[in-house]
Order: structure tokens, then C-alpha cells, then sequence
């Protein structure tokens, strides 16, 4: 029997989730000899057009990594998306838009402006900005297209699976690769992870007092940090109570609190507006002097709140 | 969604949420939000969840009204206090997307015939429409020359 053809695809992002595909260490031999790699740019030399050649839904699973964020992005998840039966979004810039989505805060203007004129470290004096076309030597030479705006992969094309994390742990991904072998998916549009909070598994939720009651809000840095002690009860902001479960709370082992990389918990479309209830629910203040004074110690309530989904949150679509 | 034909005949969308326990329960409620479009009385401004006022803006709202119990004054203890935290907290949220944070507003006080409501939303949506939509950040025109020209590729 023909062994099933993978693809796994790198777009808008760091490179981090592709490295966390080869962290699962020897079980990547296992899954190489059960899979044929039909793409994998950062580890294989195959070419698009060879992807191109084939019939569409040739490919039983491609798992593709990043954001969109420009037009060549943008034909390789269209041209993954007509060739595979299947497509895992893997990591938190392919699920929500991931951090390089903080981006959709500032204009391509702005953007290129700093990047190719404004940068300490520019030499620029002819003003060139990237053209998606130009002739030289009488040949075009051309160049994606940089869009508006980071998009989430769903944005773009229909995803089948969703595996958060930036990276997604060893273990999920051991469990989405089996769970494809095997043929044993979950409902189409399914998260591959836990539905529950990260809360629910974390080792400092039994501290938390009856009622939590913060009065100051401490920045990570500015403290000493108690472990096993929650971090909301040390007034610093942890997103554990918003966030989905599945990590292996690894921040929270180094003593760092989360910051979101797993997205809402299941049935949330938006994971900031829940953390701001659960935010406001526990802060111990009443007079608006204290409130403003309490609130306005976060510094950065965007990328803080949505430093992982600003992309995918309801509002910035909204906005366009 | 709202149709806007023109920025002229714009006429801004307030979602307004009163509590019952101390705005409009001596009115006919009926009568009222006939006169008043989306008009949402509640049981506690303390059951607004942030969602409920960004799924309104989703909606197609253009400023939430909120209108609570006086302070110290909620029949379930602090619901308002709550409500008046996550408005805070929700406005600077708001702003910090570049999302005016005078799109959500709330009140704290008394009026058992509802009178002032219709005037209130009319105040809110006055002060909108200096604001215009919630609308699509633009920024393709404020782009350099060189890089409009540079579309279509291919
Ligand atoms: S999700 Fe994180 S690790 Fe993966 S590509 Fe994005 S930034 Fe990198
Ligand atoms: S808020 Fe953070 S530290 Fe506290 S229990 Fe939840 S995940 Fe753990
Ligand atoms: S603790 Fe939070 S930020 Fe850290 S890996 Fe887990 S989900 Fe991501």
C-alpha cells in the first residue's frame, strides 16, 4: 500500500514550530518511514511545482506553520489547502495569527517606513521600498506582495485541525501525528488539545485563596516571585485563567506566568475580552481614582491581552 | 449589520443595557423600547460580560450604554462595581487597539420611570457621531506612492 503523503509548510513565522516537528526526536524516523514527505522546505528539497503537479487532495495531511502575510504565503496555503484531504493549522501564528500578528497595531506604511528608511541601520538614499515588480536589465524581477494586514491561516483557507502553541509541545504533537496515522480525529475544526483552562491543571491553583483580591498590579520583573503560589494572588498577571490547557504549564515550571500562547479555552471566539472579565471580577477596588489607578498599571493592555490572537480577535476584524 | 449609505445620513447604533432594579421599572416597558432601538433591560449590570459588549460592537454597535444601580446601591451586592471595573478596564483595552474609548459608557444612578434613557442614548449617540463608525482602520492611502503603484504583480 502507497504510504500517505505529508506535507509540513512554514509561512509567516518564526521558524520555532517547524524546529518543534523535529523535537519529537526519534519518533520522526517512525513517522518518516509510515509518511511520505512531499514538502518540508526547512528539512527537504522539493520544489512547489512539484506540489503543483499533483492531483488534488494527493496529500493526506499538510500541517502548516505562520501567519499570512503576504501574497506568496497566501498561494501556498490555497495550493496545500486543493492538494491535501486534510490541513493541521500548527502553532499559535497559524491558529490566531500568533505574536507577529501585534503587527496589525501598526500601517505597512509605518512598517516599511521604518524598515527601509527610518532604521538606525539603514543606508537608503535613493528611497527604494520593495516593488512586487521591477525590470532590470530589461528582466522583471518580482517579489510577494506584503499585505495590510497578518491574518490567521483560517482567515485564508479551511482548516481542519488546530494544534495551539508557540511551539506546540512534543507530546501534542506526537498525539496529532498518531491521531492522523491512526485515523482516529476528532470532529472536523476540532482543537487537538485539552478544552479546559490552564488553571485546571496548574500546580499553584490550590494556593489561590477563597477569594482572589488584587489591589496592585506587579510586573514579572519588578518582583520576587513565590513559586507554587498563584501569580494572580502576587498581583501579576497570568492568562492561565483564559487560556487553554495542554502546555505542560511550561512557563509556569520556570516560574514565569502565562501569556497565552494556547488560545481561548474551547467555545471562547475571544480570548482577551474573557480575560478582562475574569480580570475586572478579581480586582479589589471601587472608587474610579483607584480603578484607573489599579488598571492603568498595565502597561500595553493590547499586547498583553492578545499578544498571541490579536488577528483572530472580534474586534481588530472588525476593524478590518 | 447596518446599511450606511452615507456619512451624512449616518446615524450611530447604541446598544444600551439598564438594570431593572433602578432604571425604568415604574415604566411600560413595552412603550419604551418602542422608543428606544436595541434597548436591553437587564437583571444586574454585573452579568455584562466583556464579551457581551464586543460581540455588540460585532453586531454592527457603534457605543454601549451602560446603566447600573447607584454605588452602593446594587441588590446583589456590587454587581455595578463589577460592571464599572470591567468598563474601565475594557475601555483602555479599547484604546490601546486605536478604538475610541468613548464608545463605551455607563452611568451609575437611579431613575424608575426610565425618562432620562432615551435622552441618554440620544447624548451617547450625539457624542458618535463626531466619532463616526466603528469602521475599518484605512490605511492603504496612506501608504508611499511607490508602493500603490506597485499592485496586481503577476
Ligand atoms: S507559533 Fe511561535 S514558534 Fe510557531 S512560528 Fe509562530 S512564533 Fe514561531
Ligand atoms: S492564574 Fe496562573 S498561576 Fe494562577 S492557577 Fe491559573 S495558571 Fe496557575
Ligand atoms: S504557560 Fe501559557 S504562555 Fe506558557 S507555554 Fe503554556 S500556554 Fe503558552
Amino acid at each position: 500500500m502507497a504510504k500517505p503523503k505529508v506535507a509540513i509548510c512554514w509561512l509567516g513565522g518564526c521558524g520555532g514550530c517547524d524546529e518543534a516537528v523535529v523535537d519529537i526526536n526519534e519518533v520522526i524516523l517512525g513517522v518518516a518511514s509510515a509518511v511520505d514527505f512531499v514538502l518540508w522546505p526547512v528539512a527537504l528539497d522539493f520544489k512547489y511545482h512539484s506540489v503543483e503537479g499533483m492531483k488534488n487532495g494527493e496529500i493526506a495531511l499538510s500541517v502548516i506553520n505562520g501567519n499570512v502575510r503576504n501574497s506568496e504565503q497566501e498561494e501556498v496555503a490555497k495550493l496545500l489547502r486543493e492538494k491535501s484531504q486534510l490541513v493541521l493549522g500548527f502553532g499559535s501564528c497559524a491558529c490566531f495569527g500568533g505574536t507577529p500578528g501585534l503587527a496589525n497595531l501598526t500601517t505597512k506604511e509605518d512598517i516599511f517606513n521604518w524598515v527601509y528608511r527610518d532604521a538606525p541601520t539603514v543606508v537608503n538614499p535613493d528611497g527604494n521600498y520593495p516593488q512586487i515588480s521591477t525590470r532590470v536589465a530589461g528582466k522583471e524581477l518580482t517579489l510577494p506582495e506584503f499585505y495590510k494586514h497578518v491574518h490567521a491561516l483560517n482567515d485564508i483557507i479551511d482548516v481542519d485541525y488546530y494544534l495551539p502553541g508557540c511551539p506546540p509541545p512534543p507530546h501534542l504533537v506526537m498525539y496529532a501525528v498518531s491521531a492522523v496515522l491512526e485515523n482516529k480525529l476528532p470532529p472536523k475544526g476540532s482543537t487537538l488539545a485539552p478544552q479546559r483552562a490552564l488553571c485546571d491543571s496548574c500546580k499553584r491553583n490550590n494556593s489561590k485563596p477563597e477569594r482572589l483580591a488584587i489591589r496592585e498590579i506587579k510586573r514579572i520583573h519588578e518582583v520576587e516571585t513565590t513559586p507554587d503560589i498563584c501569580f494572580l494572588a502576587q498581583g501579576v498577571i497570568c492568562l492561565g485563567i483564559a487560556t487553554r490547557d495542554g502546555c505542560g504549564e511550561s512557563c509556569l515550571n520556570i516560574n514565569i506566568p502565562c501569556r497565552g500562547c494556547f488560545g481561548p479555552v474551547e467555545g471562547v471566539a475571544d480570548s482577551g475580552a474573557k480575560f478582562v472579565s475574569a480580570l475586572a471580577s478579581i480586582l479589589d477596588v471601587q472608587s474610579d481614582e483607584d480603578i484607573a489607578r489599579v488598571v492603568d498599571q498595565i502597561i500595553d493592555p493590547v499586547g498583553y491581552m492578545y499578544r498571541f490572537s490579536l488577528p483572530a480577535s472580534t474586534l481588530r476584524k472588525k476593524q478590518g | 449589520m447596518l446599511r450606511r449609505a452615507t456619512l451624512s445620513e449616518y446615524k450611530p447604533k447604541v446598544v444600551c443595557f439598564s438594570c431593572k432594579f433602578s432604571w425604568g421599572y415604574l415604566t411600560d416597558e413595552a412603550k419604551l423600547s418602542n422608543e428606544i432601538e436595541n434597548w436591553i433591560p437587564i437583571i444586574c449590570t454585573g452579568k455584562i460580560d466583556a464579551t457581551h459588549i464586543i460581540n455588540a460592537f460585532e453586531e454592527g454597535a457603534d457605543g454601549v450604554l451602560i446603566l447600573g444601580c447607584p454605588e452602593g446601591d446594587c441588590h446583589y451586592q456590587d454587581g455595578n462595581y463589577e460592571a464599572k471595573k470591567r468598563v474601565y478596564l475594557l475601555r483602555t483595552l479599547l484604546e490601546s487597539m486605536g478604538i475610541e474609548k468613548e464608545r463605551i459608557r455607563i452611568e451609575l444612578s437611579t431613575d424608575p420611570e426610565g425618562k432620562r434613557i432615551p435622552q441618554l442614548v440620544k447624548e451617547m449617540s450625539k457624542g458618535l457621531r463626531k466619532l463616526g463608525p466603528l469602521r475599518k482602520a484605512e490605511t492603504a492611502d496612506k501608504m508611499p506612492k511607490e508602493v500603490i503603484k506597485a499592485k496586481g504583480g503577476k
